[in-house]
């Protein structure tokens, strides 16, 4: 380009820049749009790659394993059909993988709330709300299958069953046996008073009172005590998100 | 102001869990719990547009009483969940000071509402001329706006907000209605 001089060449080369600029935009745009474009395509034709092929992937890990990365690369969720016929011919490993960190991640963020123990249908609900539209819905199985996969962290993630109602805890420590026995006696009801546990279980004061205590302290139960005349009870909030969710 | 009528609010799960209107003792829990009183009073005073809020009034009250399961918010624990709404900025304690009986909640922060202000006032051409906050707030201009029907207390305390980073000066009147405010572009 010429040299320019002056307060005109400086207008120009001003502009010309502005112009090329705009160009510049323009072409990446269009690139963009196209490059869409093409995932889309090859979106739709991996699909049909896979539904033709099946018998081959299955047979042939190697093909498999080139199919289920192109599948990552892209975009398309084998997870979201678990039961369809990608997932099948895919494996499921991811999916419990994928499952498990959800898990994680509803438990952590209602452990402040439930002291880390929350119902297996509520789990379920929660976990239903953030899968992927028209997935597959996940089942009571798929949590214990991802949760068995969580164990070589060692997050202390299990299962427990109080008097029938399954629950998921989610604290490392283990659970005090006498904790245990007042969530079963509690899992009907979603509440207890200290006349509730003297009543059905006859211990005396000390150990009701110490047992009420540790489960206050760990936030596994709530206390009401809308009037300090009459005795306060204690309520379960996994008991009562269940029935929560039953109701809606 | 969009009227507040329409679709009833819809309480959270927990407005039904009759332990949410006792101070749990755990600390933690008791943090959580706030949050939660935090996150319903803000949403419930956006829902209605209300901003004024008298603490032993409102605990005979929804949010702070649910007569389904017949329990209520006691006063002073209102009073800490206050507390924890003005150190967020939500709300600020009006009335005599250090009694704690009244608060403005603010449902968009002060410092939002004045970006929303302003951008209304240079939108509009409206810069560099006064404008009383009566005006600003219930005059035809804005009458499609989201501050129209705002009360004057929230109104003055965004332009005061405004004042502070020079986008805007006040002009004192005989009472808050006829108070002045210029905008600055």
């Amino acid at each position: 380009m010429r040299k320019a001089v002056g307060i005109g060449g400086l207008r120009r080369q001003e502009a010309e820049r502005q112009a090329l600029s705009r160009k510049g935009d323009e072409l990446a745009r269009r690139e963009v749009a196209k490059l869409q474009e093409q995932v889309a395509l090859m979106k739709t034709k991996l699909e049909e790659f896979v539904r033709d092929h099946q018998r081959d992937i299955r047979n042939n890990p190697a093909i498999r394993m080139q199919v289920q990365r192109m599948c990552q690369l892209i975009g398309v969720d084998p997870l979201a059909s678990r039961k369809g016929y990608m997932a099948e011919l895919l494996g499921v490993g991811d999916f419990y993988c994928e499952l498990g960190v959800q898990i994680i991640d509803i438990c952590v963020a209602t452990r402040s709330a439930n002291g880390g123990l929350i119902a297996l249908d509520d789990l379920l609900r929660r976990l239903a709300l953030r899968r992927i539209r028209g997935s597959e819905p996940v089942v009571a199985d798929d949590v214990k299958r991802a949760i068995g996969q969580l164990a070589p962290l060692g997050g202390g993630y299990r299962i427990v069953d109080f008097g029938g109602r399954k629950m998921v805890q989610t604290v490392a420590r283990e659970m005090n046996p006498d904790t245990s026995t007042v969530l079963a006696l509690a899992q009907q009801t979603c509440r207890f008073s200290a006349a509730d546990v003297r009543l059905a279980l006859g211990w005396d004061d000390g150990r009701i009172q110490a047992c009420i205590d540790d489960m206050l302290r760990s936030s596994i139960v709530w206390v009401d005590a809308p009037a300090a005349a009459a005795p306060a009870e204690y309520w379960v909030p996994a008991f009562f998100s269940q029935l929560g969710a039953s109701l809606a | 102001m969009a009227a507040a009528t329409g679709a009833p609010f819809q309480f959270p799960e927990i407005y039904s869990f009759p332990p949410f209107f006792t101070r749990q003792p755990n600390e933690d829990t008791w943090k959580e719990q706030r949050r939660q009183w935090c996150d319903l009073v803000v949403a419930f005073h956006r829902h209605h547009r209300r901003s004024s809020l008298a603490l032993a009034e409102a605990v005979a009250e929804p949010p702070f009483a649910n007569r389904q399961i017949r329990r209520a918010l006691r006063v002073d624990t209102l009073r800490e969940i206050v507390d924890e709404l003005v150190n967020q900025g939500h709300a600020a304690w009006s009335g005599p000071k250090n009694t704690r009986d009244t608060c403005l909640i603010f449902w968009r922060k002060p410092e939002v509402w004045a970006g929303i202000l302003h951008r209304w006032a240079s939108e509009r051409g409206l810069c560099n001329t006064v404008l009383t906050l009566y005006e600003l707030a219930n005059g035809d201009d804005a009458a499609d706006q989201d501050f129209h029907g705002l009360d004057h207390a929230t109104l003055r305390r965004s332009l005061e907000a405004l004042q502070g980073q020079g986008k805007a000066q006040l002009f004192v009147g005989s009472s808050d209605e006829d108070m002045g405010v210029k905008f600055f572009p």
